[in-house]
């Protein structure tokens, strides 16, 4: 019984498919590990000059001791050894700059990101899928056109004029959104559960908390979506009018069936594979380009880290990043793989 | 309402419950009620900083967070640092300025009521030296001895006449030893106590860490032990990580009380309920022409080195700067002792720089001008300075090549003297002129600019005298004699004191900058 269900489960075409993608994902991570060792060593220049003060860079024994202790006085090969060796154990190393281990700064750094990512990419898929089907349906009418504009407009405005101006406009002149920052400056941060602190403020029951975590959100979150919706609506559009050519689109609306099953359960389903792919790849960009926006809301995420640890050549900070967007690249590109098995037969089977 | 399936249902009444539970079981997450005695201030800096261990810390918002949670030995008074006063302790120093005699005054408690003695001097002092970070180079060739429970001897075995002044950093915190101890703290390399000063504070100043986020905010309270003198007004203090551009907008909209990071432009304009307070900071940017004939026979020239002087238009680049700039008359900072007069400054002279070329022999090459492209100080871009630099040279006939890099890639080639011309800044180590003692031939920056130690007599006899001291006048007049020589015929060229701009609501009163530890929080008051 217990062979015949392993065997049942092995063959199984979609596990064998996701077993696939695990496999390679892991072995893409390693390779994510060596080039952004790579890359981070051929910088030019020296972790001591840009970490040290310049009268601690010039003491032997001061620079002798940082080297010691961040390891930078052993070969690179060992270096990097040394670095996957302690990978294993979910150590990333202590960054120069902030003297932590920096995994337990990127777990810091990451949830705020998240929470502007996620919040921004779920509105931009609901608005993004509606527009981009809106302007297929009418192509060439006037809405189609407008829709061409706003998206091309979301897409070519840079963020962080947008980021400014919108603060500028909907904080300063209108009282709209509130300052900077994750929260007012009145608020106590909730107690850590998730690091998402609408979330830690609901579980510490703290409601003013949480509406106040929400509002700092909202600019964030809009400059993103702009810049996000724009790309989809484009892809979405594109994506919907080719469906609306297939035989089986036109066979449906043929035999009469209302325009909403047409568009749920025909056409959204046939566009759901290339959209599903722009998802994921404009989820990874929002995890990893938010440098801006984070700079101008002063939002402590994954952007600000980054930046911060490549203008000091923090090599432990720079290689977590790297990695941790690496590795959330590939998540994000697995997910979506499996996500096509699921929504498409013919991939799972191939 | 109907729901019409049973799934609908559930997760509409889970929904519910959910809230329900959360609002029932809700509390608030604000600190302050509407007590009037509790008041927050909130400080918008970009911040650098590192951590808040006062044995570790040499950054500039390091340095005022740690100026609001530890007392020094020796203080300065608002933005004076000119002059050293006492803090935790008098002075008194031997005739040859080798002998620092600290007496306690006995007055201070540390925040957890405990008092303060030699013992926590001697340990603070010994654990800057022993964990061999950022500061320690304040107290090299420094030894600390308890001389009895209230006394400790700090000696030299050379002058230095400028330790009162580094004594007033506060990265020479006076710590609880007991305490600091207690989480790991030691006098040497294996010290571990930093976690816990990033997490708590273990001093006597008028402020408590309440809370620590390298990235995003620091959290003060005041400290209920603090008998000094500047109690602090504000009970809690929020000092936030914000950039220059988004600064401006928070103090005007409301939601900052001070902005510390304005640049000349954003300064103007911000309306009448915000105060600016301008003044020229203690950073120094500087030109330096590479006197090592292997790497440039051009700016190794002597009439090449007056002539660029004499080409440059200061006022204009003071005029890009934009508010609270001023041209640096010297080396020296102008609120340092030892600074020059604005009538010492370097001045534009075109029909001298047009001889000066001439007698240089120079045909028109391209000299190289390296910078570091990514750094922006109070304001000043330093691509925006260098292309201007550029254009005043190519007036006066001279061709420049600009060569940004960043500044982590561009530090190796400033610090290994491989650059033609640079473009850098100094920021002061410690508000004593000896720190630009730097400058004189054969010394680092000397080094840098491939100024050998034997390149000038002159000049590094006038250093040599600088280095021995003596009485304050004295000293002013030995680095005055020292700048002089070297406006007139050393290769740096003294450019700007780029303004320092603070803007503040009107409402904040007691706004100084100091050059070492920009604001001192404690000081400010409410209107």
């Amino acid at each position: 019984m217990g062979e015949t269900a392993r065997t049942v489960r092995a063959s199984h075409p979609f596990l064998r498919y996701a077993g696939r993608r695990v496999i390679t994902s892991i072995l893409l991570v390693i390779g994510v590990t060596l080039v952004t060792f790579i890359l981070t060593n051929l910088v030019p220049g020296d972790p001591v000059a840009a970490s040290l003060g310049q009268r601690a860079a010039e003491d032997p024994a001061i620079v002798a001791h940082f080297r010691a202790e961040y390891g930078l006085d052993k070969p690179l090969v060992v270096q990097y050894f040394t670095y996957l060796g302690n990978l294993l154990h979910g150590n990333l190393g202590i960054s120069t700059t902030t003297h932590d281990a920096v995994a337990a700064d990127l777990a810091q750094a990451l949830p705020a990101t998240l929470e502007i990512a996620i919040g921004a990419i779920v509105l931009s898929v609901v608005i993004g899928v509606v527009l981009g089907t809106v302007a297929a349906y009418r192509r060439g009418k006037v809405s189609d056109h407008v829709l061409r504009v706003v998206s091309l407009a979301g897409l070519s405005v840079p963020t962080f004029w947008l980021a400014l101006a919108l603060y500028y406009f909907l904080y300063f002149k209108l009282h709209i959104a509130p300052g900077s920052g994750r929260l007012s400056s009145d608020f106590n941060t909730p107690h850590t559960i998730t690091g998402l602190y609408t979330i830690d403020a609901l579980l510490a029951g703290q409601l003013d908390t949480f509406f106040d975590a929400l509002s700092h959100l909202f600019l964030p979150v809009l400059v993103l979506t702009l810049y996000t919706v724009g790309l989809l609506t484009r892809f979405v559009r594109t994506a919907v009018l080719e469906i609306l050519d297939q035989d089986y689109v036109r066979a449906a609306r043929a035999k009469g069936l209302p325009t909403r099953t047409v568009v749920w359960s025909y056409v959204l389903r046939g566009a759901s594979i290339p959209v599903l792919t722009v998802v994921g790849l404009a989820f990874g960009s929002l995890l990893s380009g938010t440098v801006l926006v984070e700079s101008i809301f002063s939002w402590p995420g994954i952007g600000s880290y980054a930046y911060q640890a490549a203008s000091h050549l923090d090599l432990p900070g720079v290689m977590g990043v790297g990695l941790l967007i690496g590795v959330m690249y590939l998540l994000v590109n697995l997910i979506v793989d499996l996500l096509y098995g699921i929504l498409d037969p013919r991939v799972r089977l191939a | 309402m109907v729901f019409r399936s049973a799934k609908t249902r559930i997760a509409v009444g889970s929904a519910a419950v959910a809230l329900a539970l959360v609002v029932t079981g809700c509390s608030s997450g604000k600190t302050t009620g509407s007590d009037s005695a509790s008041k927050t201030l909130t400080i918008d800096k970009a911040f650098d900083l590192k951590t808040a261990d006062p044995g570790r810390m040499y950054e500039p918002t390091g340095e005022m967070v740690d100026k609001a949670l530890y007392e020094t030995l020796l203080s300065f008074t608002g933005g004076d640092v000119s002059k050293v006063a006492p803090g935790l302790a008098t002075l008194k120093v031997s005739s040859d300025s080798k002998t620092f005699t600290l007496t306690l005054t006995g007055t201070h408690k540390f925040s957890d009521g405990t008092a303060i003695t030699a013992d926590d001097v001697v340990f603070s002092l010994g654990r800057v030296i022993g964990v061999k970070g950022n500061p320690s180079f304040l107290l090299d060739g420094v030894t600390v001895t308890k001389k009895n429970a209230t006394t400790v001897v700090l000696t030299t075995k050379t002058a230095t006449p400028a330790l009162p002044s580094i004594l007033a950093n506060p990265a020479l915190g006076i710590l609880n030893s007991k305490v600091v101890k207690a989480h790991g703290g030691t006098t040497t390399d294996k010290d571990s106590a930093e976690k816990y000063l990033n997490t708590h504070s273990a001093g006597s100043g008028p402020y408590v860490l309440s809370s620590l986020n390298l990235a995003s905010q620091v959290v003060l309270t005041a400290n209920k032990n603090y008998d000094g003198s500047d109690k602090p007004t504000y009970t809690r203090v929020v000092i936030q990580n914000v950039k220059g551009p988004t600064q401006k907008i928070n103090v005007q909209g409301g939601s900052a009380d001070v902005a510390l990071d304005l640049s000349g432009t954003q300064a103007t304009g911000l309306g009448s309920s915000i105060k600016v307070t301008s003044d020229p900071s203690a950073n120094v940017i500087f030109l330096l022409l590479n006197q090592n004939p292997a790497v440039s026979k051009i700016t190794s020239n002597p009439y090449f080195v007056k002539a660029v002087k004499e080409s440059i238009d200061y006022a204009d680049l003071v005029s890009i700067a934009g508010t609270g700039t001023s041209q640096a008359p010297g080396v020296v900072p102008s609120m340092f002792l030892g600074a020059l007069k604005s009538a010492d400054e370097l001045k534009t002279d075109a029909a001298a720089a047009k001889s000066d070329l001439a007698k240089s022999g120079y045909a028109g090459e391209s000299v190289t001008l390296n910078f570091p492209s990514d750094i922006t100080l109070n304001g000043i871009e330093f691509p925006t300075l260098a292309q201007r630099i550029q254009s005043q040279l190519k007036t006066a006939g001279i061709t420049i090549d600009l060569a940004p890099a960043p500044v982590a890639t561009e530090l190796d080639a400033y610090r290994n003297g491989t650059e033609t011309i640079g473009l850098w800044y100094w920021g002061p180590d410690y508000p004593d002129p000896s720190d630009y003692l730097v400058f004189a031939p054969g010394n680092v920056v000397g080094l840098r600019a491939g100024w050998s130690a034997t390149a000038d007599a002159s000049i590094s006899k006038l250093a040599d005298a600088a280095t021995i001291g003596g009485s304050n006048a004295e000293r002013a007049s030995q680095f005055q004699d020292l700048q002089k020589a070297l406006n007139s015929s050393g290769p740096f060229i003294p450019l700007l004191q780029p303004g320092n701009n603070i803007a503040a609501k009107s409402s904040v009163s007691g706004v100084v900058y100091n050059a070492v530890w920009t604001i001192d929080i404690a000081a400010l008051g409410s209107k």
